[in-house]
């Protein structure tokens, strides 16, 4: 019963919640009317908006030396989750037989054993640093704390059932995955598609006005 | 135009390099990655050639001396052959067709004591610790209650930790709660869990805790690493801290013993956490990694060594954790805020307390309180005087 619903109803569900949700929020986004701008332009706002996407993978050099473990931290965690996501065996092989139809060549089990220990000491690096930095811990939501404690499950069942050996642990797995899912739309993790637009759109702004920044 | 002066590149021609470096890097590997062979189910593995047998019947052929087929005398020797296998202290190792460690080997009479030692000795030994470990601290807490400050909390605070060490010694504190839960599920799960849930729960929480404890256990040492690195230099033993541990660090009799920013005890405890979690480390990094030519008994011997050094880390820790909350008033606040009373400083650390004074370190309460982002009002520090 519980197999039959998880990986039935309530994956189509989450599945249907996630990409409604990302599209409604990512195209309110987008399309939302704004004011025009009627200064005279002094650069390309194009040029600010790309370059602005870019630039922002470093960080500024003011501050890079204050935020050096938060950067280390935040590429372990993305890159490792990204590899894991995109390129472990078991996921490559979902995607190809329920979701796209067609694969590409998955990671070595080393690779996937390395990108996942990137992945958990990043966040949990990440999320203590949110917690201990007074400033952080001041500016977070209870979102944010949701939303790492969320991915850090859904993670860690994901290792529990690396052995592929127990239906149950699946099971676990992909329910906490599709708990994540429909979570997802609602919450901080939609930065994984509005970091794109709102660098854009910063840029852009600075652009216009001729602003390296 | 916008001046000059206030532009600057926000990506440098290095930093570009090492962009283009890191892209490049990802494609070759994914390239690299695609140009191995992957295993397949269908593809022919090769012919599995094990037959250790095949040396125990070449045994019994020559101590028959004919050479040939008798089936009496051959069952006879047989048994004998393995009832002497069984029984012996050393391990016999034949010859066999198959070139790996230990595959000479038909019979292992040591890990058949291995397996009894860890499933009894080392399993009643472990709870016996953790289980004595928790009565300890139970009497020492009625006995002496909880260690206060002498004139009680001031309000006023000094800076201990950064951000970075608190996160570092906090990454490092859940990455090894993981592993003893994990850990412990697998050495005393068997006896403790199976008459609690069933054995169908107990599989699925063993495979789990066998999986999550293989996977977080490098991540300890990288911990361990972070740790040495950040806390290293301060917890190198100096003058003084001899006289701190005579006197039982303050905690037998009356009144604080003098110390440093780390004093006699937490130096201790750091080194054991280093030395023996290194021990760990590297016990953990065998176990896992059964393909580098250690055979049963080396396997057997670090397992042991693994899990007994665990529990000694495990054990203290419990005491680490008492002391660092509970059992001690505001030393928990030293890991919370990064900062400490400058009165649990003049206790415990004195001789930090002293030089944080002359150096103007103090903060004060209410610039402790806008440092924290509290608003509102802040608690009244308990004094002598406002008692």
């Amino acid at each position: 019963m519980i197999e039959y619903l998880v990986d039935g109803p309530l994956w189509y569900l989450s599945l249907a919640v996630f990409c409604t949700g990302v599209v409604w929020k990512l195209g309110s986004i987008i399309f939302t009317s704004r004011k025009t701008d009627l200064s005279v332009a002094r650069d390309s706002a194009t040029s600010g908006a790309v370059r602005t996407v870019f630039s922002r993978f470093l960080p500024h050099r003011e501050i890079a030396a204050s935020i050096k473990m938060q950067v280390i931290a935040g590429y372990m965690f993305h890159l490792g989750l990204f590899a894991l996501l995109f390129f472990a065996a078991p996921h490559v092989l979902f995607l190809e037989e329920h979701i796209l139809g067609f694969g590409w060549t998955a990671m070595p089990h080393w690779a996937f054993i390395v990108s996942a220990q990137f992945a958990f000491l990043g966040l949990i690096m990440l999320w203590l640093r949110r917690l201990v930095n007074p400033v952080s811990r001041l500016i977070s939501t209870l979102d944010d704390h949701v939303a790492a404690i969320l991915t850090f499950i859904v993670m860690l069942t994901g290792c529990f059932a690396l052995l592929e050996g127990s239906p149950a642990l699946r099971l676990l797995h992909r329910f906490t995955v599709e708990l994540w899912l429909i979570y997802f739309p609602f919450s901080a993790l939609m930065h994984t598609f509005t970091f794109v637009p709102s660098r854009a759109f910063t840029g852009a702004w600075f652009g216009r006005r001729g602003i390296d920044a | 135009m916008v001046n000059s002066r206030y532009i600057y590149s926000p990506v440098s021609p290095t930093q570009l390099t090492a962009i283009i470096l890191f892209v490049v890097g990802l494609f070759l590997t994914q390239v690299s990655v695609a140009a191995v062979p992957q295993k397949h189910e269908n593809f022919p593995q090769g012919v599995p050639t094990i037959n250790p047998g095949s040396e125990l019947w070449r045994e019994i052929r020559r101590r028959d001396g004919s050479g040939e087929f008798n089936e009496v005398n051959q069952g006879l020797l047989v048994n004998e052959l393995l009832r002497e296998m069984r029984n012996s202290q050393q391990i016999q190792q034949g010859i066999s067709q198959v070139g790996q460690v230990d595959s000479g080997v038909l019979i292992n009479a040591q890990g058949k004591r291995w397996a009894l030692f860890r499933m009894t000795t080392l399993a009643d030994y472990s709870a016996i610790a953790i289980a004595a470990i928790f009565v300890i601290i139970v009497l020492f807490f009625v006995i002496r209650g909880k260690v206060s400050i002498e004139g009680g909390l001031s309000g006023n605070v000094v800076k201990r930790f950064s951000d970075y060490e608190r996160v570092v010694h906090w990454t490092l504190a859940i990455v090894f709660l993981f592993l003893a839960i994990t850990g412990l599920i697998l050495l005393l799960g068997r006896p403790l869990l199976i008459p609690l849930f069933g054995k169908d729960f107990f599989a699925l929480l063993a495979s789990a805790s066998k999986e999550g404890h293989n996977l977080f256990g490098p991540l300890f040492l990288v911990s361990l690493i972070m740790m040495l690195i950040s806390f290293g230099r301060r917890n190198i033993y100096e003058k003084g801290d001899l006289t701190w541990l005579l006197k039982g660090g303050g905690l037998i009799g009356k009144g604080h013993v003098s110390g440093g920013f780390f004093n006699m005890g937490e130096k201790t405890w750091y080194w054991m956490v280093i030395l023996i979690g290194l021990v760990i480390s590297i016990s953990g990094l065998i176990l896992v990694s059964p393909n580098f030519g250690q055979g049963r008994l080396i396997m057997e011997f670090t397992h042991i060594l693994h899990v007994v050094s665990a529990m000694i880390l495990i054990v203290v820790s419990i005491g680490h954790m008492y002391l660092g909350s509970i059992g001690s008033e505001g030393a928990l606040e030293g890991m919370k805020s990064g900062y400490v009373d400058i009165n649990w400083a003049a206790a415990h650390h004195d001789r930090w307390g002293k030089l944080c004074r002359e150096q103007d370190l103090i903060v004060s309460a209410e610039e402790y309180a806008r440092l924290q982002g509290q608003t509102g009002s802040i608690s009244q520090p308990v004094t002598e005087q406002g008692k």
